[in-house]
């Protein structure tokens, strides 16, 4: 277990404190102007007991990757535009494919992509967007020489070839990743 | 704004039936784990906005707003790791589907490496 | 207001059908994916019971509810590969 820089558990901190002040409704009195400082200082002293337990666990990188508010803006873009409409079209394709009377058309395998991303909380990211739209989920991420691969179980297999296939299923999603995290 | 909530829980409704339809209907335990994706986002999302509307026009309270988007995101973080974990569990269990799949690359990567 | 309540309780009608793959569910994958999908049902009823009610302390209920949910499919997945 590496041991956590300094950066690293000031960002966390950071982030626990936003959370908490979500979490306790807090920020919701900041804005009416009623908050009380010992609160908030009890909030702060809670963020830094937990951060310095949990700091070597979140981040491994350059800790203030995320502060800039080019990379927060393209995200929330990425999150609630283009990850919206695929999330829509493929739950619309899911649904009339489960409540189609008649025989199921389903197609199950599991496929082979490769993948350009390098970095931890991008993959994680790549990841979870493919698993949460529904129709595929990911089930292994693997280093092979320089390169990484996605093990992906499709519900309806229309290619086999590992570029095809990744185009099919990751094509503008990896497209805005890559704009996020290197 | 009445209407507006009512028509994005009837939405999430309908996704959610649709998920529990396919959870009930898929022959295989691969395809209930793609269809059990369906309650989980579209199902959950339109109830959270719904909440978050009616929660704000409603009661003008901010705090169950908030509160409503933590969960919402909360469970849009979680709900891959816990299907991801499943799916990869299952298959190293041995569980195979009955019909076989159309093309299995792990499994022929996993023989290779032994 | 009321129609909340008919939305909580089609919520809760659809994770009662569910039982139905619980108790016949071939291996144990299918059980605990079946009881994550009920947990997150069960959880949106609560959801609209707290937005019918008006009270702010339904919804940390369904928060403590979903983090139970998420720890135990995940620990049912660790035990299936045999690394608990």
């Amino acid at each position: 277990m590496k041991k956590a820089k300094f950066s690293a558990f000031l960002s966390t901190m950071i982030v626990c404190f936003i959370f908490w002040l979500l979490l306790t409704g807090q920020i919701v009195s900041i804005f009416k102007g009623e908050a009380s400082i010992e609160v908030l200082i009890a909030g702060i002293l809670a963020s830094i007991i937990i951060s310095l337990f949990s700091a070597r666990f979140f981040i491994h990188e350059k800790a203030f990757y995320l502060f800039n508010p080019l990379k927060i803006l393209c995200l929330l873009f990425y999150s609630i535009f283009i990850f919206g409409w695929e999330l829509i079209k493929a739950n619309i394709d899911m649904a009339f494919r489960a409540l189609k009377p008649g025989k199921l058309k389903i197609n199950p395998g599991i496929v082979k992509v490769p993948t350009k991303l390098k970095s931890e909380y991008g993959l994680s990211m790549l990841a979870n967007s493919i698993t949460l739209t529904p129709g595929t989920i990911t089930m292994d991420i693997v280093d092979q020489g320089d390169e990484t691969f996605l093990y992906i179980h499709w519900i309806n297999v229309t290619v086999t070839d590992e570029n095809e296939a990744g185009e099919a299923i990751k094509g503008t999603l990896e497209k805005w990743v890559r704009r996020i995290w290197k | 704004m009445r209407i507006a909530v009512d028509i994005l829980i009837g939405i999430s409704l309908f996704f959610a039936f649709a998920g529990t339809v396919g959870l009930l209907r898929m022959p295989d335990t691969f395809s209930r784990l793609q269809s059990s994706t369906n309650i989980a986002t579209l199902g959950l999302l339109g109830v959270i906005i719904g909440g978050i509307v009616y929660s704000i026009g409603q009661y003008a309270d901010y705090t169950m707003a908030v509160k409503l988007a933590i969960l919402g995101v909360f469970y849009i973080i979680t709900n891959p790791i816990s299907g991801h974990s499943l799916t990869k569990a299952a298959y190293r269990h041995g569980i195979r589907p009955k019909d076989g799949f159309v093309c299995d690359k792990y499994g022929e990567d996993m023989e290779n490496d032994d | 207001m009321n129609e909340l309540l008919f939305f909580a309780i089609c919520f809760v009608v659809m994770a009662l059908c569910l039982i139905f793959r619980l108790v016949k569910g071939p291996t144990i994958a299918d059980r605990a994916i079946t009881a994550d999908c009920m947990e997150i049902l069960a959880d949106m009823a609560l959801v609209l019971f707290a937005l019918f009610s008006g009270r702010g302390i339904y919804l940390d209920i369904a928060l403590v509810t979903a983090l139970l949910g998420f720890i135990g499919s995940v620990i049912v997945a660790r035990y299936l590969e045999g690394r608990l």
